[in-house]
């Protein structure tokens, strides 16, 4: 028997009839137990990693609940499924593996949820051309894992790499630790394969680049599941690096260790791995190290001249701005720490509220957002940390990466959403862009007007172009208001 | 039994799920319910009271291989999943929640302390006479699932040990009570482990051997909860059987004519029961004895060792959950080297392996082949 759910962004949901219309379709086309209208599946593709659900969980309720969940395994079935809700003018959420932060997959219309994880093969491993072929379902660790198995890696190694899948990566423009050498995923991405909301499947060339026209392929990347859905893409791959260097260097000012990453970008050099911390999270993360200094961490690889001659460079770089170096053992120590968050649970479980905003700058304001972000953040009633570093850097600047944590006295959402509110307003008062990786979800929907302008009414007109009915994840990417989560 | 640990499993509940990728339960079918954290939520929420067992919430928190592979990521040392779902689920039974095809296998437990019904008894027939007398030192306990599934590997156990000289006995056995425990009738299971704590002490053995690693687990994990601590020293299978190569008991011997037909070129891949591998921490044992043996190639599969992936045999899914237990041991076969025979030391392993053409044989049945 259904339980009575207490849900707080529902804003409606698709008559039942219409429902069970759907699910008995559903079932002819992936298979009885390939879907599910029972409580416990409701219930746990509901969500995803956006703080304001683990706050909601800790109060027993649910944000908004899908009706049905739908488990596809080839895209002739994506394309079905997509097909026959948009002829019931059924809501459809993607869904990877749940690890979005900012309400992407929360289903606010109801509909039907399709969970692409049993999409999750690699379908052809291009050796020659160090391409891939694998469907969007897969898990992003057994990605990675099957293709060092074959002497390759991804190069994708976002924080959330055994919590994410490959979809998700892509819908949402994410960018992984080793960036700065590999590229974020729309680097990477050759082509996409992908089912509008009227089932057409389509897909892109899978050449190193055209001049064909845009690339309608490439509209999919970011689009967060408004557009359709990405059943499988085409990656670029690499021959495991031959050699890896550690280096990390601490700074007395967080200006200089910019400077001297700016430097050494422009020289032409690309570590894998980029990191600079300020002064607060050098002491979380690398005790030994103090809280006075700002570290840097960095770590090259690939082919073995390649990289001593690019430690050689950066090292002149960094030392004509006034670095010590730290050694390698900071970066073997980060190695190990790096997929670690256990402490987030901990914080939210004794009543705090965590939640990290990322950003991106260009070098002249880099420094100067951190200040602004930083000060909204801790200017906020509750808040007890504001800290921040520099994780995903380019020749023209740098992803800024704030964490902060608060003990707000009374309703944790009103202060949750007082934080963003002032650090989106620090950044765009400071010209940076509204987010480097996480993507919009429902959260940051709220800021797209500013962000984009104009822009965001040519992004409505695509929507309404691909997707007339509007079924694709409603009330995401700020396509439209959403009256429940209003600032 | 142990109590919920609220404060490790709310620790799961709120975590973004940074094992998804080890989870067999989650990887064979895509459903986030039975994503570590989203049963870690499930059971969270239905212990504070905010949710209630139904069918469909008791089956999602039972979708749990007890596989241990979400502790490989794990950033809480403390947490057991895998407990702390057995434990939550105890109090749906007396609610009246169930899962029903788990209640034919829960009244063989009753009637017949077998889950697989009424035993035929091979242990009378490999157990020579001489070896029934009393005052054994030792208990080689084999486990419903051998007993039921593959006889041979009793024999196998019964033929080694006698080589060596062990004074052993194989009890008429009752069920050690695993499956009453994870199918959550607690009560079944104490009175199964009184009844085994009753006939061990009878017996005056000091050692207690067990092939099958979920009666190991059982012994000495979940006894001491029900507060049926056993007396007698507890050892896993291919641990026991080094120690009597170490001691000189057991000797290598030419194999005889044929018998290693199945093995072919003699290529074989040890399959790391996740018990044996991540909790008893018995991952070299099995591997010096194999690769004692000349003539036989150790190839591995990857991952192995405490990385190793389930077979889909843990925790019952063989009987509750058939069709995922295939599923699952379907993915792990993937990851052994495609020429290898497979050799394990767990019968659910075997039985979950067995899925393909080629050859999976027990530790035990290798050593009685090339040991004397
Ligand atoms: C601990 C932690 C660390 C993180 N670290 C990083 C990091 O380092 N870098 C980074 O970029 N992000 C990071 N993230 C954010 C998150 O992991 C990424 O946004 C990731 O790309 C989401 O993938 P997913 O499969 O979990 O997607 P989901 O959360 O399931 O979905 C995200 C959005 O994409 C849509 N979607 C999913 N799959 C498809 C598909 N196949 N087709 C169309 N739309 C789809 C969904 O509808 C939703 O709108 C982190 C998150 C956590 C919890
Ligand atoms: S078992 Fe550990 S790593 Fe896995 S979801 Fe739970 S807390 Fe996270
Ligand atoms: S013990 Fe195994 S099956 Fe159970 S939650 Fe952990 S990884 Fe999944």
């Amino acid at each position: 028997m259904a339980q009575d759910m207490r849900t707080v962004l529902q804003e409606s949901r698709v008559e039942q009839a219409v429902m069970d219309r759907y699910a008995a379709e559903a079932a002819k086309i992936v298979g009885e137990n390939n879907i599910s209208a029972n409580q416990a599946d409701l219930l746990s593709a509901c969500r995803d990693y956006w703080p304001a659900n683990s706050i909601w969980m800790r109060e027993g309720v649910f944000p908004a609940l899908p009706q049905l969940v739908a488990w596809p395994k080839t895209t002739a079935q994506v394309s079905k499924l997509l097909a026959l809700a948009n002829q019931e003018k059924i809501p459809v959420t993607p869904y990877g593996e749940g690890s979005g932060a900012l309400g992407g997959v929360v289903p606010l219309r109801g509909g039907v949820t399709i969970d692409l994880k049993l999409m999750n093969k690699i379908r052809v491993l291009d050796e020659r051309n160090l391409l891939v072929t694998v469907e969007s379902g897969l898990n992003g660790a057994l990605y990675e894992e099957e293709l060092n198995r074959a002497g390759y890696t991804g190069g994708h190694f976002p924080q959330s790499l055994r919590c994410s899948s490959v979809g998700g990566w892509l819908a949402c423009r994410a960018a992984g630790q080793f960036s700065t050498r590999y590229g974020k995923i729309e680097d990477m991405a050759v082509s996409l394969e992908a089912v509008l909301p009227d089932g057409t499947v389509f897909s892109g060339r899978k050449v190193p680049r055209t001049a064909t026209g845009p690339r309608v392929d490439h509209l999919l990347l970011g689009s967060e599941g408004t557009l359709g859905i990405i059943t499988s893409a085409t990656l670029r791959i690499w021959p495991l690096p031959e050699k890896r260097h550690l280096a990390s260097y601490t700074f007395e000012k967080l200006e200089s260790g910019l400077e001297a990453i700016r430097l050494f970008m422009r020289a032409g050099t690309r570590p894998a791995v980029v990191r600079l911390y300020d002064g607060q999270e050098t002491g979380n993360h690398f005790p030994e190290l103090g809280d006075k200094r700002c570290a840097l961490i960095l770590l090259i690889e690939g082919n073995a001249r390649l990289v001593d001659a690019e430690a050689e460079v950066i090292d002149d770089c960094v030392r004509s701005e006034g670095a010590e170096s730290a050694g390698a053992e900071h970066v073997e120590h980060w190695l190990e720490k790096r997929f670690n968050i256990g402490v987030a649970s901990m914080l939210f479980q004794k009543g705090a509220v965590l939640d990290t905003i990322e950003v991106t700058t260009n070098w002249h304001n880099a420094y100067t957002t951190y200040l602004a972000m930083q000060d909204a953040l801790l200017g906020v009633e509750g808040t007890m940390l504001a800290s921040g570093h520099y994780s995903h850097v380019y020749p023209e600047g740098a992803a800024l990466y704030m964490t902060v944590v608060g003990f707000p006295g009374g309703d944790k959402i009103s202060y949750y959403k007082k934080l963003w509110q002032t650090a989106m307003e620090a950044c765009h008062k400071e010209g940076a862009a509204f987010s480097h990786h996480h993507g919009v979800g429902l959260h940051r929907g709220l800021w797209m007007t500013d962000e984009h302008g104009s822009g965001l009414e040519v992004l409505k007109k695509i929507k309404d172009a691909l997707d007339p009915e509007g079924i694709m994840n409603p009330g995401k990417l700020g396509l439209e208001e959403v009256q429940l989560w209003q600032k | 039994m142990a109590e919920v640990n609220m404060e490790q499993l709310l620790n799961c509940a709120l975590c973004p799920n940074m094992c998804r990728c080890e989870c067999p339960a989650l990887q064979a079918t895509g459903r986030e319910a039975v994503a570590p954290a989203g049963k870690g939520r499930l059971a969270a929420l239905i212990n504070e009271g905010k949710l209630n067992w139904d069918e469909a919430m008791l089956e999602a928190a039972s979708y749990c291989l007890a596989c241990r592979g979400c502790t490989i990521h794990c950033p809480f040392s403390e947490l057991n999943l895998c407990d702390e779902l057995l434990f939550s689920r105890m109090p749906a039974r007396p609610q009246g929640v169930t899962l029903p095809q788990v209640d034919p296998y829960l009244n063989n437990l009753r009637k017949y302390s077998s889950p697989y019904g009424q035993k035929s008894d091979p242990v009378i027939k490999t157990n020579r006479p001489g070896e029934r007398a009393g005052g054994e030192e030792v208990i080689f306990f084999n486990g419903c699932t051998s007993l039921a599934n593959h006889p041979p590997s009793i024999e196998a156990a019964a033929s080694v040990l006698l080589k060596a000289g062990v004074s052993f006995r194989m009890t008429e056995e009752d069920c050690c009570g695993y499956p009453a425990l994870v199918w959550g009738d607690r009560e079944l299971g104490r009175q199964l482990a009184e009844e085994n704590k009753r006939k061990f002490a009878e017996s005056g053995a000091t050692l207690l051997v067990t092939n099958c690693p979920e009666c190991w687990l059982t012994f000495s994990e979940y006894y001491p909860d029900l507060e049926q601590e056993l007396s007698l020293e507890i050892i896993d299978g291919p641990s026991y059987f080094l120690r009597l190569i170490k001691e000189g008991r057991l000797e290598l011997k030419e194999p005889d004519p044929g018998s290693s037909g199945e093995l072919g070129a003699g290529v074989i891949s040890y399959h790391d029961p996740c018990i044996w591998a991540r909790t008893a921490g018995t991952i070299s044992e099995p591997r010096e004895i194999l690769q004692a043996i000349p003539g036989l190639e150790l190839n591995e599969a990857q991952p192995s060792g405490s990385l190793t992936r389930c077979c889909g045999g843990g925790s019952m899914f063989q009987l509750a959950f058939p069709d995922t237990a295939a599923a699952v041991a379907s993915r792990r076969l993937k990851e052994f080297p495609s020429e290898a025979a497979l050799v394990t030391a767990c019968p659910f392993c075997r039985e979950g392996l067995l899925q393909e053409d080629r050859p999976v044989l027990e530790l035990v049945e290798i050593l009685d082949r090339y040991f004397k």
